[in-house]
């Protein structure tokens, strides 16, 4: 009865172009773009919409890890401090005058341990993800105030190269995410690993029990989410030019967790898309950078944010539930 | 015949479509308070489409239904609670944390100044259980009961709150013989106390023993309506299915020399005490008790979930680890769990992803691609007779039949040495149980040592060589199959002694 039921359904979904899953997103996004095309002069101008998408890059580095990781059932609260933590520690690096490649490589490698001490806890003593995560974001934030001593540090120019520069006119930052984002979506789509991600999320017995290793997959899953935190973290600081207090953490895993949802990636594992996450990454920086070109008292640049969440996750959800 | 207008539900000319596909079409029917009325029909024949409209989930496209003698319109679920049309689904619908007398009283907490009144809840839904005979501590967790008791008290709930017409969907599905006959018998309290009942089963003798009236369903169609008196199993199957089907032992005469899966004093707990069963290549073998006894634990400890006390195990000649998955794999073993949701099938992924899912695995594949995949997947389907009507949907929409064959095809087409089955006609209708016994008899024809774990008494007596008895986790006695009759073995599966 059941396949009598859905066959219509099924029929429907094939008729229809790949992304319209995500239609009440688009919709939600374009009329934003709409209606700030209209409101404001700059707001399409090519120079805002490139600064818009390179400020949007970091989020979708952590956004695009998060998202693998949350369609295998887990889930890391910590990306945000981990990326505080590596700009920090990049940041003392080039202030102590060590090389940019030797920099580069210690802050990811760094971030990856990170990654994976969160995924051998979160695998092997079976405390919830979000539990221990949340417990080393704290940790972490902490630790990357201790590393600049809660002061400002400076880097002046040495990665102006990855945080100012363009190449055919594209950011090297808006660079970085697209490949981030592309290889994600091209590993959860067509390799064995993130089909895996898919098994481990719908259910992890079956996926154990179909000679899945499903601990070895999460330790990688995990590993990548640190891997891709730590690039994320050199790019912000190429991008900010400094390490301060309160760069990166809580306040950036918010927005990246929040892009994914609202993405359409499911909290409970089994569900999720690369396609989702960039339009929930778009929206969440569309949205800011609007309320700043008008002027907004920065108060009421919060509720709207907030408002805009709501919104999208409403209409994306009534949207899954047509189909 | 009970006199025209006694009738508690009239259906008249019920039909009803999801945009091409007809669900039902012209369906009449007519529930009467005292009454076990049987709704049987394949997967997919109706029968759930027809409950829906019953308690008000969904609205016909075309035809009348008159709800103690007056149409009742657009219905909805809520409208038709009030009225005094109950369901109780095939999955439990308990809150599993709370307990018994909470989930009876649900949404009808007695309180006063909006404080909870815990002593008149355990009284009143205590006098919900008496009254229909049922034995089950109201203080008990919901989570903690067997499914036969949490079935039960779901049925007191809903006739607590004030159901005259109870559908049972599949309510005996999952039991053994022991827990389907307290069913049974609350199914006719019910009745005596004036409830019209809407029994839906696959088990035909149930039907008979149970049912005053029967309808059959056939895509979508009312083929057969009438006393169940008046038909008998034969007819009812040709009614269903709309041919014979005709399920017999082949006689299977391969050398059976080489073991093929040994279980050597085995030992969990107190579920299995000192198991030992050897099955030679091509043949079958079932281990045969009451329902949760020792056959229900072997898939936990075979499959490598779970590690047991003492035991060995031994797979063509090759000594197994136990609690590891990968070498239980490695080996050749293939377990294949009664439990599909749970630890069968991943519902979100495709037909075709479920059946490649451990074959792919095992074949250390790296690369995804969909076409390769599909066509990888092809054979199986058709082998396994896995029908769709759209080409490659989440599986967790597929009928049960076909969920069971898309899981057994996902073990089965991986080469098995030796395979432990654990009911694998679990849910299923009869036509497609045929088709995986057929199965099993080809497995066994194959080679493989097929280790069966069954409560069903009548699916041992059709697969098994040989059966090894078991009760409160010690095998008690072990016979060749000719050696034994049918009714024996159902005194065994119903906990009873043996002649």
């Amino acid at each position: 009865m059941t396949t009598t039921l859905t066959a219509p359904v099924a029929t429907r979904r094939r008729v229809l172009p790949r992304g319209f899953a995500h239609g009440g997103l688009l919709l939600v996004l374009v009329a934003i773009v709409v209606f700030a095309g209209l409101r404001t002069d700059s707001f399409l101008s090519t120079n805002n919409l490139l600064n818009v998408l390179r400020q949007v890059s970091v989020v979708a580095v952590i956004a695009a890890g998060l998202t693998l990781l949350m369609t295998a059932g887990g889930m890391d609260f910590s990306m945000g401090g981990n990326v505080a933590v590596t700009t920090a520690v990049a940041a003392q690096m080039f202030a102590h005058g060590q090389s940019i490649w030797l920099t580069i490589v210690a802050a990811i490698l760094l971030a990856t341990v990170i990654g994976l001490v969160n995924g051998v806890v979160v695998t092997f003593t079976g405390v919830a993800p979000f539990v221990a995560t949340l417990a080393t974001a704290t940790l972490l934030d902490g630790v990357a105030l201790l590393v600049i001593n809660g002061l400002s540090v400076s880097i002046d120019d040495q990665l102006s190269p990855l945080g100012i520069g363009k190449t055919f006119g594209l950011p090297h930052l808006l660079i970085v995410a697209i490949v981030v984002l592309a290889v994600i979506a091209f590993v959860m789509r067509y390799t064995t690993f993130g089909r895996d991600a898919f098994a481990i999320g719908g259910n992890e017995d079956v996926a154990r029990l179909s000679g899945i290793n499903v601990s070895r997959d999460k330790l990688l899953l995990y590993g990548l989410a640190g891997a891709l935190s730590g690039l994320a973290g050199i790019m912000l600081l190429a991008r900010l030019g400094a390490s301060s207090p309160g760069t990166g953490g809580l306040q950036l895993q918010l927005t990246a967790v929040a892009a994914v949802v609202i993405g359409g990636t499911s909290l409970a594992g089994g569900k999720g898309t690369v396609l989702g996450t960039v339009l929930g990454v778009l929206l969440l920086g569309v949205v800011a950078n609007v309320l700043n070109l008008l002027q907004i008292n920065s108060y009421y640049q919060q509720i709207s944010v907030g408002a805009v969440l709501l919104i999208a996750a409403i209409a994306n959800l009534l949207q899954r539930r047509r189909h | 015949m009970t006199a025209p207008g006694t009738e508690v539900v009239r259906a008249r000319g019920i039909s009803k479509s999801f945009g091409g596909a007809v669900a039902l079409r012209d369906v009449s029917l007519d529930l009467i308070p005292g009454e076990v009325h049987a709704l049987m029909g394949m997967n997919g024949a109706g029968k759930s489409t027809l409950v829906r409209i019953l308690s008000g989930a969904q609205n016909a496209d075309d035809g009348v239904l008159e709800i103690g003698g007056t149409a009742a319109g657009p219905m909805t679920a809520r409208k038709a609670r009030k009225l005094g049309i109950a369901t109780v689904p095939q999955r439990r619908e308990l809150v599993m944390t709370l307990t018994v007398a909470e989930n009876i009283m649900l949404g009808d907490l007695p309180t006063r100044t909006s404080l909870v009144r815990w002593n008149l809840i355990g009284k009143l839904a205590r006098q919900a259980l008496r009254d229909l005979g049922i034995d089950v501590d109201v203080n008990a967790l919901a989570g903690d009961l067997t499914v036969a008791e949490q079935t039960m008290v779901e049925v007191a709930r809903e006739v607590r709150r004030g159901g005259r017409v109870l559908i049972l969907d599949e309510p005996t599905a999952c039991l053994g013989a022991e827990a389907a006959a307290q069913i049974h018998a609350l199914v006719r309290r019910l009745c005596e106390s004036g409830v019209a009942v809407v029994f839906i089963s696959h088990h035909i003798s149930e039907v008979l023993a149970l049912a005053d009236r029967i309808t059959v369903l056939r895509d979508g169609r009312v083929v057969w309506s009438g006393l169940a008196k008046e038909t008998d199993e034969t007819d009812l199957v040709r009614s269903m299915v709309g041919r014979d089907v005709v399920s017999t032992r082949p006689s299977r005469k391969s050398d059976k020399s080489v073991t093929g899966l040994k279980i050597e004093s085995l030992a969990d707990g107190r579920f299995i005490e000192n198991l030992t069963v050897e099955v030679r290549k091509g043949e079958v073998v079932a281990v045969l008790g009451p329902a949760g006894d020792a056959q229900s634990r072997l898939f936990d400890l075979l499959s490598g979930r779970r590690r047991p006390e003492r035991g060995h195990l031994e797979v063509a000649g090759k000594r197994i680890p136990f609690g590891k998955v990968a070498r239980s794999l490695d080996s050749g073993l293939r377990c294949v769990t009664g439990d599909r949701r749970r630890l069968g099938l991943i519902p979100e992924l495709t037909v075709d992803e479920n059946l490649m899912l451990a074959r792919d695995r095992l074949d250390r594949r790296r690369l995804h691609r969909r076409d390769r995949l599909a066509r990888r997947a092809a054979p199986l389907r058709d082998d396994y007779r896995v029908v769709t009507l759209s080409p490659n949907p989440p599986v967790g929409l597929l009928s049960g039949g076909n969920q069971q064959k898309v899981l057994l095809a996902k073990w089965l087409g991986t080469e098995p040495v030796a395979c432990l089955l654990e009911d694998p006609t679990n849910g299923v209708d009869i036509a497609a149980m045929a088709d995986i016994h057929t199965l099993v008899d080809a497995l066994a024809t194959n080679g493989v040592a097929v280790l069966l774990a069954s409560s069903d008494a009548d699916e041992v007596m059709r697969l098994a060589d040989r059966v090894v008895v078991v009760r409160d986790g010690r095998a008690i006695a072990e016979y060749d199959i000719d050696r034994i009759t049918r009714d024996e073995l159902v005194a065994v599966a119903l906990g009873g002694a043996i002649s």
